[in-house]
C-alpha cells in the first residue's frame, strides 16, 4: 500500500470495514486482516499496529464484543462479534459513507 | 463518560494483569498465524518467524496503543506516573531538595506578602455588612482637596437632607482619656461620639444600651459606654457594672452599656462618651469631626457622592461665609482605612511575584539540565511505544509534585515570615487588620503552587519530549546540548533581566530611604525623651490650673540629675498630630471666606526650642512672663518669615489666627526658629507658628527632656515625679525622639528592607542559574575544548571563550533588564522620596554590580575549562 492509500485509509474507514466484516459472523484479528486484504483485491492492507488498537477501541465503545474460542487450527483466539449497538452504528455509518461516496462520484463525473 | 465506560475503566484498573495477559495472548496468536502462513508459502521456520516479526515490528507499540484504546490510560496511568515521579524524585534527592527549597522560598514569600495584603485590602472589616459603611469628609479646595474635618452644623444638615444613607453618625476620632484604678493611672483610647454611631455600625451592646439623642447635648452627657476588653481589664467583667459611676478623665460618669468583644471604633477606641456639642458652640467654622454613614441597600458610593455634592452646594449657598470652597467626599470605610497601604502592597506583591518567576526559571533550568541527562530514559520509553503526550505528562507530574512539596513547605515558611514581617512594624497595627490564614490565602497558595509547577514544568517537558530517537540512542552517554542549551541560555537571560529590574527597584528604594533619613528635620532628636501627659479638663477646670500643673511638672523634670533641659509641647513633631489654623498678616489684604492661609500651630512651654535642638534664628524664646494677661506673642518659623518678610526682620510684626471674619486679637512676633517638619519627614507641609502654653493651656501635652546620657535611664524618674504631683495623671507613649522619628518612616524603611531581601534572593537565584549553565556548558564541551587545546589554543583562550559566552548572556540580560526597569520602576514613583525612578546612578551601579557578580559566577566553570588536559579531554566520552 502506498502513501496515498494509507492517507485515505483513515481510522474511521478502518472501523467501518471491521464492522462490515463482522456483520456476517465473529472473526479473530488475524482473519479480519486477511479478509480486508482479500476483499479489497490486495489494494487495502492493514498492519497489526493499526488493526488491534482499532479493535480495542471498538470494543471499548461497546460496538463489538469479544469472546475467547478455538480458531480453525484449534488454538485459543479472541473472536470479535457485532453488538446491537455496533449493528446500528454500521447501518448509520454505511449510509453516511454511501451518501458521501455518491456525492464525490457526482462531483467527479460533472466536473 | 457514561456508566458502562466507567465500568470498563474500573475493570481495566482492577483486572489489569488479566487484561495484559489477554493482550499478550492475542498478539501471540496473530504472530503464530503469520508464521504458519509464511511456512506454507515455502519459507523455513526461522525465515517465517523473522518475516512475521518484521511485519509486526511495532509489536510493543501497538500493545501500548491497545492499552490506551482500552481506556486504562487515564486513572491507571496517573497513578503510575505519580508513583514513578515520586521514585524519580527520591532517587535524585539532592536535586529534589534544591528545587523544593527554591520553590518553598518563592511560594513562602508570596504567601506571606499575600496574607499581609489580604488582611489589609481584601478581608471585610469586622463590622456587619461593612461594605455599606462609608466615611464622609469635608474637603477644602484651597488645601488641594485634603480632608479638613467635618463641622457639626454641616453634619446635621447632611443627616436631615440626604436620602442615600440609612443612618449617619459623627465622632471626634480617637482621643486619650485617663482612668485611675487602684494606685495606677492609665491612659485609655476613647472617642466622643454622636448618638446613632453604634446603629450605623450595626453593633449592639452586650450589656445595657447605647446613647440617646438627648445625650448628645452637653448638659446630659454624664454617661459612658465601655469596650469589652476595658470592662474585663479594669472591672473584672462585673455583670452589675450598669449604673455604676466611674471616673473618666477626672469626671464621674454613669456606665450605661458594654460593647461586645472585639468591637473597636474609631480606630482603637474602647471607651465612648457622648459628643456633647451644639451647633452654637461648634460652628460651621470648626472642622474637627469625622462622619460615618451606612449606605442604603443597593446605593453605591458614587450615588451617595453625587447626592452629597448637591447637598454641599446647597449648604454653601446658604452659608457662603463658612462653606465657600468646601466640598464633600464619600469614600468606602474600607478604602479610607486601607488606601494608604494599597499602592505599596500591590508593588510588593509584584516584586515577590517576580522573585517567584525567577525561582521558576531557575528550577526550569535545573530540570532542563537534568532532562538532558535523562534523555536516554525518554528515548527508551518512546521506543517502547510511549506517546509524546505521555512523556510530557510524566514530566509535568514530576513538576507538579515538586511544586506541591515546595508549596506545602512554603506555606509553613510563610507563617513564620509573616510573623517576622509583623515584628518589623514598629507601630501597633489597627485592630481591623487580621492576618490569620483564611480560605483566600489557602486558595492563593494552592493556585500559585499549581501555576508554578506548570510554568517551570512546561518548557522542560516539551523540550525533553522532543527527542530524536536515533540520535539520542546512538549518541551514547554524551547527551545532546544543541537546542536544550539554547533554551537554557534564554532562561538565564530572562533571569538576569528580572533580577536586574528587582535590584534596580531595591536600589531606588534604598537610595530613597537613605535620602529620607538624612533629611534635615529642623531639630536634633539625639538624647531626647518624650512622654505624653493628660491634664483632664474636668479635674483641672481652670486654664491657670492646667498651666501651673504643666509648669510644675516641667520644672521638676528639669531638676532631675541627667536632664539638661525640659519643656512640653502640644504636638510632638512627626507623631501624626498637627493642628491647622487660618492665618492673616497685618497690612496684607484680607482674603475672602475660606481663603485664609493655613499654618500649623502648636503650643509650647519656655525652653522647648533648646530642648529639641531647634535653632532660634532671631528674637527670643517664650518665658514665664508670657502669661495670661501679658501681650499676645507668637514665634514663627523661618519659612513663614521668609515668605512674608524676605528682606527684613519679622520681629515686632503682627499676625492674627482663626477665620478672617472673626476679629481675633493680633499677636506680635517675638522670635523666629528654624523650620521643623512636623507632619511628615518627606515634605514641608504648612508653615508653623508657636504659642506660649501659659496663654493657651491645652490639656494634652507631651513632655520633652534633653538628657546628658541615654534617655531610657530617666523613664522611671520622670514617672515618679509626675506621680508625686498627681497620681491620677497617666504617663504614656514614653519614647525617645529618635524612636519617634524612626517610627514616622517605618513604611519606607520596611519597603526598602523587603525590596532588598527579595531582590537579593532573585540575584542569588540568577547567579546560581548562570553558574549552572556555564558549568554544564564546560562539561558538555570538554571534548571540544580538548580539541581546541590540542590545536594550540592556550588556557587563556579557553578561559576567555567560556567567560565570553557567560558575559554575552549577562549583557543581553542586563540590556533587557534596564529596558524593563525603565518601564517598570516608574510605577514605584509614589514610594520614592527625592529619587527619580530612572536615577542613572542606581541604574549604572546595579548593572555594574550584577555584571561583576555574573562574572564571578562564570569564573569558576571557566577556570575549570582552562585547566582541561587535552589528552584526558579527547578520551572523555
Amino acid at each position: 500500500m502506498n502513501k496515498q492509500q494509507s492517507d485515505l485509509f483513515k481510522q474511521g474507514t478502518l472501523e467501518l470495514l471491521i464492522l462490515r466484516l463482522l456483520r456476517s459472523g465473529s472473526l479473530n484479528g488475524w482473519d479480519i486482516m486477511q479478509r480486508i486484504q482479500l476483499l479489497s483485491a490486495e489494494v487495502l492492507s492493514v498492519t497489526p499496529g493499526a488493526l488491534y488498537p482499532a479493535l480495542h477501541r471498538l470494543e471499548a465503545r461497546g460496538l463489538i464484543s469479544a469472546v475467547w474460542g478455538p480458531s480453525d487450527n484449534n488454538r485459543k483466539a479472541k473472536f470479535y462479534g457485532l453488538t446491537t449497538r455496533g449493528r446500528k452504528q454500521l447501518e448509520a455509518q454505511r449510509k453516511q459513507w454511501e451518501q458521501f461516496s455518491d456525492a464525490v462520484a457526482l462531483v467527479l463525473r460533472d466536473a | 463518560m457514561n456508566l458502562s465506560d466507567l465500568f470498563r475503566r474500573w475493570r481495566a484498573l482492577t483486572h489489569k494483569n488479566e487484561m495484559e495477559k489477554e493482550l499478550d495472548e492475542e498478539v501471540q496468536f496473530h504472530l503464530q498465524r503469520d508464521v504458519e502462513r509464511n511456512v506454507k508459502s515455502g519459507m523455513s521456520l526461522d525465515e517465517a518467524r523473522y518475516a512475521a516479526l518484521k511485519s509486526f515490528n511495532r509489536l510493543e507499540q501497538s500493545k501500548e496503543e491497545c492499552r490506551s484504546a482500552r481506556g486504562v490510560g487515564f486513572i491507571e496511568n496517573i497513578v503510575r506516573d505519580v508513583t514513578y515521579s515520586l521514585r524519580v524524585l527520591l532517587k535524585n534527592y539532592a536535586f529534589t531538595i534544591v528545587v523544593i527549597l527554591t520553590l518553598a522560598l518563592g511560594i513562602g514569600a508570596n504567601t506571606a506578602i499575600f496574607s499581609f495584603a489580604n488582611g489589609i485590602l481584601l478581608r471585610p472589616l469586622p463590622y456587619p455588612q461593612s461594605e455599606r459603611l462609608a466615611v464622609i469628609e469635608e474637603i477644602a479646595r484651597r488645601e488641594n482637596n485634603t480632608n479638613i474635618g467635618v463641622a457639626y452644623p454641616n453634619f446635621l444638615d447632611w443627616r436631615d437632607q440626604n436620602t442615600v444613607f440609612e443612618s449617619l453618625a459623627t465622632h471626634f476620632g480617637t482621643s486619650r482619656f485617663s482612668m485611675t484604678l487602684g494606685s495606677e493611672a492609665s491612659e485609655i483610647r476613647g472617642s466622643r461620639v454622636s448618638y446613632g454611631l453604634f446603629e450605623v455600625l450595626h453593633v449592639w451592646p452586650q450589656l445595657g444600651r447605647t446613647f440617646t439623642m438627648n445625650e448628645d447635648r452637653p448638659e446630659e452627657d454624664g454617661v459612658v459606654i465601655l469596650g469589652y476588653d476595658l470592662w474585663q481589664r479594669n472591672f473584672g467583667g462585673d455583670q452589675n457594672i450598669l449604673s455604676r459611676k466611674v471616673v473618666v478623665s477626672g469626671r464621674a460618669r454613669t456606665v450605661i452599656g458594654v460593647m461586645p468583644r472585639g468591637f473597636r471604633f474609631p480606630e482603637e477606641s474602647e471607651l465612648w462618651v457622648p459628643l456633647a456639642v451644639t451647633p452654637q458652640i461648634y460652628t460651621r467654622q470648626d472642622h474637627g469631626l469625622e462622619a460615618i454613614g451606612r449606605l442604603k441597600d443597593g446605593v453605591s458610593v458614587a450615588q451617595a457622592q453625587s447626592e452629597m455634592d448637591t447637598i454641599a452646594a446647597r449648604i454653601a449657598e446658604v452659608n457662603p461665609l463658612s462653606n465657600t470652597g468646601l466640598n464633600v467626599r464619600v469614600t468606602s470605610l474600607h478604602e479610607s482605612l486601607s488606601g494608604n497601604y494599597r499602592n505599596a502592597l500591590l508593588i510588593l506583591l509584584s516584586v515577590v511575584g517576580c522573585v517567584l518567576l525567577v525561582a521558576c526559571v531557575n528550577v526550569a533550568n535545573l530540570m532542563l539540565a537534568r532532562a538532558t541527562a535523562r534523555q536516554k530514559e525518554f528515548a527508551l520509553r518512546t521506543a517502547l511505544g510511549a506517546s509524546r503526550w505521555r512523556i510530557v505528562r510524566q514530566l509535568l507530574f514530576e513538576s507538579l509534585l515538586l511544586a506541591l512539596f515546595g508549596g506545602a513547605l512554603g506555606f509553613l515558611l510563610s507563617v513564620g515570615a509573616l510573623r517576622l514581617l509583623l515584628t518589623a512594624i514598629p507601630i501597633n497595627l489597627p485592630f481591623w487588620m487580621n492576618f490569620s490564614v483564611d480560605l483566600r490565602v489557602l486558595g492563593f497558595t494552592l493556585g500559585i503552587t499549581l501555576l508554578t509547577g506548570l510554568i517551570f514544568g512546561i518548557v522542560p517537558a516539551l523540550q525533553t519530549s522532543r527527542v530524536d530517537l536515533n540520535d539520542t540512542l546512538k549518541e551514547g552517554a554524551r547527551g545532546s546540548s544543541g537546542s536544550g542549551g539554547r533554551v537554557r541560555s534564554l532562561l538565564v537571560v530572562a533571569e538576569i533581566a528580572m533580577s536586574l529590574v528587582l535590584l534596580v527597584g531595591a536600589g531606588l528604594m534604598i537610595e530613597s530611604f537613605l535620602r529620607l533619613r538624612h533629611v534635615n528635620i529642623g531639630l536634633n532628636p539625639t538624647n531626647v525623651l518624650t512622654a505624653s501627659l493628660i491634664t483632664p479638663r474636668s479635674k483641672y477646670k481652670e486654664d491657670a490650673q492646667r498651666a501651673a500643673l504643666i509648669k510644675q511638672i516641667v520644672e521638676r523634670v528639669r531638676s532631675l540629675p541627667g536632664v539638661e533641659s525640659a519643656s512640653a509641647t502640644a504636638t510632638l513633631p512627626l507623631n501624626g498630630n498637627v493642628w491647622g489654623r487660618g492665618f492673616t498678616v497685618e497690612g496684607y489684604p484680607v482674603r475672602g471666606p475660606g481663603q485664609a492661609e493655613i499654618v500649623q500651630h502648636t503650643v509650647v512651654t519656655p525652653g522647648y526650642f533648646r530642648t529639641m535642638g531647634i535653632t532660634l534664628l532671631a528674637g527670643r524664646d517664650f518665658n514665664d512672663s508670657d502669661a495670661k494677661d501679658s501681650q499676645d506673642v507668637t514665634i514663627i518659623d523661618e519659612r513663614l518669615a521668609r515668605q512674608y518678610w524676605p528682606n527684613q526682620s519679622s520681629i515686632g510684626k503682627r499676625v492674627r489666627f482663626g477665620p478672617v471674619e472673626d476679629n481675633e486679637p493680633w499677636h506680635t512676633i517675638v522670635g523666629v526658629v528654624s523650620t521643623v517638619r512636623h507632619q511628615r519627614m518627606q515634605e514641608e507641609t504648612d508653615p508653623s507658628v508657636y504659642m506660649p502654653h501659659q496663654k493657651m493651656p491645652t490639656a494634652g501635652m507631651t513632655l520633652v527632656a534633653r538628657t546628658s546620657s541615654n534617655p531610657h535611664e530617666l523613664i522611671g524618674a520622670v514617672r515618679r515625679e509626675v506621680a508625686q504631683i498627681d497620681p491620677d495623671l497617666p504617663v504614656s507613649q514614653v519614647a525617645t525622639m529618635e524612636e519617634v522619628v524612626a517610627k514616622s518612616i517605618w513604611q519606607p524603611r520596611l519597603y526598602a528592607m523587603l525590596f532588598a531581601v527579595f531582590a537579593g534572593g532573585a540575584l542569588l537565584l540568577a547567579l546560581i542559574g548562570i553558574y549552572g549553565v556555564m558549568a554544564f556548558l564546560v562539561q558538555t564541551r570538554t571534548h571540544e575544548i580538548g580539541i581546541r587545546m590540542a590545536l594550540g589554543a592556550s588556557a587563556r583562550d579557553v578561559f576567555k571563550l567560556i567567560v565570553g559566552r557567560g558575559m554575552k548572556l549577562t549583557v543581553v540580560g542586563v540590556v533587557i533588564g534596564v529596558g524593563g526597569a525603565i518601564a517598570l520602576t516608574r510605577l514605584m514613583h509614589s514610594l520614592l522620596f527625592n529619587t527619580s525612578a530612572t536615577d542613572p546612578f542606581v541604574f549604572i551601579l546595579i548593572s555594574g554590580l550584577l555584571s561583576l557578580a555574573a562574572f564571578f559566577a562564570c569564573y569558576l566553570p571557566a577556570r575549570r575549562a582552562a585547566k582541561v588536559d587535552p589528552l584526558v579531554a579527547l578520551r572523555y566520552e
